[in-house]
């Protein structure tokens, strides 16, 4: 099914600056919006991942830059801001970076403009998914100064450390921790309102992807990038209202006294809490039965689009077309029900435990379909080694690791040792940096080009990739070592167990690597903005891609296209065709029979 | 150009799969297993370990030789026809006909390719699964743990109560005069009654420690966890031992040691010390056996580090739990 836009030159009203860059409603612009917060946010992320690291490798070092702050403590950094840094760390780059960047980033530049439509189907909307990231942006930032210091009980916020308050009239102070009391509720709403912008973005792609495609672009003629965001944008429909849910009962625990997660009579030094009645596990399985899908949320799309990149640069069509899709859909179906494998050993009846295994391990099926047909992609290829195409060759090498090392943590009896321990850590890192920001690296390189017209300069982006990747791998694969040797996760000092300090050396290396990897970064920040006033200008279609998007003018104008685009073809035929070159845009109409694009 | 990117992923990869050779052998390994849980725990490890280690090393050794010979040349031409490769004369050389001409059938066949590769790894997790299903329910359903002893010739497992708080484990243990009666008295249900309160009732003459859990040698021991204030979890790292403790429930923990470390320092005395190793006979940094929390738990919660000492027979035990008994302050009750 495809629906044509009425054919009719759709008018677009002058702007003026305010309207043009800031309340925009060109989905191009707001994609852009996301892009550059994103990108700062992922500034912050970096740099509490790095202050992580320093405390890590020197536990009883004065810290660097902030010693300043922690005068009472001899310079050192106090336990409960460790906690803070890694809690803020994780929340950051899951809900600030990762989600925004792809969803709203991605998105929203990619949908229309790859589908062939003049706009997303509500661009009001799409405007307000934007600025309801604002409010998030203020609590969030500003969860830092309040008293108490930002939330530091995980990105998972466990009840009962997050959640239990002190008695009505006593203010927000939480007798468990002092991060628990106004940074906690300030993370808490941070986190709604970055809910309510996913949400109105997944209702807005869903539509437009059902509702707008060009004349001739059936659902199997979509790039992988689109179905990969059409069910992104499902899975965060579904999975975001029972987060949403979860969030608002515990602001109400932390702030009018109700006791959805606190059970009765717990002590807190010298204050006992009265009845309560709730359940701890009530948050974990709410908690998670979002956070499980979102890790698919965070990782899908960059499938997507390095399933693009690749098919591109190895001027090879996309091998299995409908594997990769079905297995998107298999990740994303089977993503609903095991949840389950976060709380192995959380108390929840371990005959649960049993059934969440087995759904887990098969999830790993349609990933190892997905890498085979990358692979198969680009056996026989022509590969073409652009920035773009090596994070997103980046990708598949090291999702590999992050893919395999799940298996370990699914299987419950070994996941009762590896538990909490930095195998996790490593395997989240593998999935989420070396993964989810590959792709975004490799997005970023292909699209830079349609974004702003200019491309960015090659081979600093390939040395970029390179040092990074090299980086990563030291900073991420050492992790699995500590993790098989028990190092717990979420320790400011690890020479409190003399078991876990022996641990200290391969510490160390990792924070220096970290160190290295975060400074490298920077090539990539000079890169991205001398290129943004000074990169060589780009045509229409530098990289010989096939996908809609290639046949709209750089940038494109609001209203994407000077005629309706109609699809002919697929997204991958890159095959040579006489008087063709080696690619048929999906636009081109060939005479005679069609071309065979066999695998 | 083009063809040192394989490279480059090709030694990166090289040097992890090399750490992962390299670290057992500088002690960056599993600690050692000394439990009955240990032996299946870690059967089950190296078994996934193998498995995935083979699909790792053979899925990035395609994606760099593809990588290598697919690169498009300087001149953006098409790659050349190769003359075989090593791997292909051998195969061609050795492989038997009908074989080969079943593999040719399939790898011709897209269909068939992608059938072989769906079916092939779904058996293989299937069976990764289920080989974990009965070592789990042994570790963890209640209905399979170890309870008191109906019979005479069974035997009742040691119980002792795990409370933890921010940021220490209290520990209870039964007073040497109860624990005795458990041990000699079965299948009465009188005792049976008094077992099943323990956890449930504190009596004034329980032997309570913080932070040192001591249990005896090949002997199950039942821990019933519960925490006073957020959610710890109970980690015993050689026991291959794990479980979160929720406010506002009990949950039972069960292992059975293997192996002792603590002794009595002198033959009369009632001093006692952990880190012992009975196969060298000697003390050993390695035979120090951590209780640590792995769950977050608040600023203290990395420093929630105590000690288990397993003794080397229920008389050890036994005189140990006396001599702490004698400590005491006598109950004001009696």
């Amino acid at each position: 099914m495809s629906v044509a836009h009425p054919a009719e030159v759709h008018a677009h009203p002058e702007m003026n600056f305010l309207s043009k860059y800031f309340f925009s409603q060109d989905h191009k612009v707001i994609g852009i919006q996301f892009l550059f917060t994103s990108l700062i946010f992922l500034v912050v992320g970096g740099g509490l991942a790095l202050l992580v690291r320093v405390q890590l490798a020197w536990p009883h070092a004065e810290i660097p830059l902030l010693s300043w702050m922690f005068q009472d403590n001899g310079g050192r950094m106090p336990e409960s801001f460790y906690n803070m840094l890694f809690s803020m760390h994780a929340s950051v780059m899951i809900f600030f970076v990762i989600i925004p960047v792809l969803a709203g980033a991605f998105g929203n530049f990619t949908i229309p403009l790859m589908i062939g439509a003049k706009d997303m189907a509500f661009p009001v909307l799409n405007m307000l998914s934007y600025w309801f990231m604002w409010p998030a942006f203020v609590l969030i930032l500003s969860s830092f100064f309040v008293e108490g210091g930002g939330p530091a009980a995980g990105w998972t916020s466990y009840p009962t450390l997050s959640s239990v308050a002190m008695p009505a009239g006593e203010g927000l102070q939480s007798p468990a921790a002092p991060n628990s009391g106004h940074g906690q509720v300030l993370w808490l709403l941070a986190l709604t309102f970055v809910g309510i912008s996913s949400m109105l973005g997944s209702v807005n792609y869903i539509t437009t992807i059902i509702n707008m495609r060009a004349p001739g672009m059936t659902l199997y003629r979509m790039p992988m990038t689109i179905w990969a965001m059409f069910i992104t944008a499902i899975l965060q429909a579904f999975a975001l209202p029972v987060l949403t849910v979860a969030l608002i009962l515990q602001t109400l625990d932390k702030t009018i006294g109700t006791t959805f997660f606190l059970p009765d009579g717990l002590t807190f030094g010298n204050w006992i809490t009265g009845p309560g009645g709730g359940q701890t596990l009530l948050w974990q399985h709410l908690f998670w039965f979002y956070s499980h899908p979102a890790v698919y949320i965070m990782i899908l799309p960059s499938m997507g689009m390095v399933s693009d990149i690749i098919s591109t640069f190895a001027r090879r069509p996309l091998f299995g077309y409908r594997a990769m899709i079905y297995s998107i859909a298999g990740i994303a179906g089977l993503g609903f029900i095991v949840w389950g494998h976060h709380m192995f050993q959380s108390g929840m009846d371990p005959r649960l435990g049993t059934g969440f295994m087995i759904a887990t391990i098969m999830i790993a099926l349609p990933s190892a379909i997905k890498v085979f047909n990358w692979l198969g992609t680009i056996f026989h290829g022509n590969i073409q080694y652009t920035a773009a195409m090596l994070f997103a060759l980046g990708f598949v090498a090291l999702f590999i690791i992050g893919g395999l090392s799940g298996i370990f943590m699914a299987a419950t009896p070994v996941d009762i040792f590896i538990h909490d321990t930095y195998f996790i850590v490593a395997h989240i890192h593998y999935v989420l940096f070396t993964s989810s920001i590959f792709g975004i690296f490799a997005g970023i390189y292909y699209w830079f080009p349609k974004m702003f017209a200019r491309q960015m300069n090659e081979f600093w982006g390939r040395v970029h990739f390179g040092l990074t990747f090299v980086l990563a791998n030291c900073v991420f694969f050492p992790m699995h070592i500590l993790g098989v040797g028990g190092l717990r996760r979420r320790i400011p000092d690890i020479t409190a167990s003399p078991r876990e300090a022996a641990f200290m050396p391969l510490n160390q290396f990792i924070t220096i690597s970290a160190l290295v990897l975060g400074a490298v970064q920077i090539i990539f920040v000079i890169n991205f903005f001398y290129s943004l006033f000074r990169g060589k200008p780009a045509g229409r279609n530098p990289w010989n891609s096939n996908t809609l998007e290639w046949s709209a003018p750089s940038p494109p104008p609001h209203g994407n296209f000077e005629t309706v685009p109609i699809v002919f073809r697929g997204p991958y035929e890159y095959v040579e065709v006489e008087g063709h070159g080696d690619h048929l845009p999906q636009t081109l109409k060939l005479e005679g029979p069609a071309p065979t694009a066999g695998h | 150009m083009g063809k040192w990117w394989s490279i480059l992923f090709g030694v990166t990869m090289i040097a992890c799969t090399l750490l992962f050779v390299v670290s057992p052998f500088v002690g960056w390994w599993l600690p050692e297993g000394v439990s009955t849980h240990s032996w299946s725990v870690d059967l089950l490890f190296y078994f996934i370990l193998g498995i995935t280690g083979f699909f790792f090393i053979l899925t990035e050794a395609l994606m760099c030789i593809f990588m290598y010979r697919y690169c498009s040349s300087e001149k953006a031409g098409r790659t050349v026809a190769h003359a075989p490769g090593f791997f292909v004369r051998t195969y061609n050389k050795w492989t038997p006909p009908a074989i080969k001409g079943s593999i040719a059938k399939v790898l011709n066949d897209p269909h068939k390719i992608e059938m072989a590769w769906t079916v092939l790894p779904a058996v293989i997790l299937l069976w990764i699964a289920f080989a974990q299903v009965d070592a789990w329910a042994v570790i963890k359903y209640q209905s399979r743990m170890p309870r008191y002893a109906e019979k005479n010739q069974e035997f009742t497992p040691l119980q002792i109560d795990v409370t933890a708080r921010q940021w220490e484990w209290r520990i209870r243990y039964p007073s040497s005069e109860r624990f005795v009666e458990w041990m000699t008295r079965k299948g009465d249900p009188e005792i049976l009654k008094d077992f099943q309160s323990f956890a449930k009732i504190e009596q004034k003459d329980d032997v309570k420690l913080v932070n040192e859990l001591h249990v005896w040698n090949h002997h199950p021991a039942v821990l019933q966890l519960s925490t006073r204030d957020v959610i710890h979890s109970f980690n015993l790292p050689h026991m291959r031992v794990k479980q979160d403790s929720l406010p506002g429930k009990q949950i039972p923990v069960w292992f059975t040691p293997i192996k002792h470390n603590t002794i009595r320092l002198s033959a009369d005395g009632d001093v006692w010390i952990d880190g012992y190793n009975p196969d060298t006979k000697a003390q050993d940094r390695n035979q120090i056996w951590d209780l640590s929390c792995a769950e977050l738990c608040g600023w203290g919660h990395y420093r929630m580090v105590g000690r288990l000492y397993v003794h080397e027979s229920q008389q050890d035990f036994l005189d140990w739990l006396k001599s702490v008994e004698a400590k005491m302050l006598p109950p004001r009750a009696k």
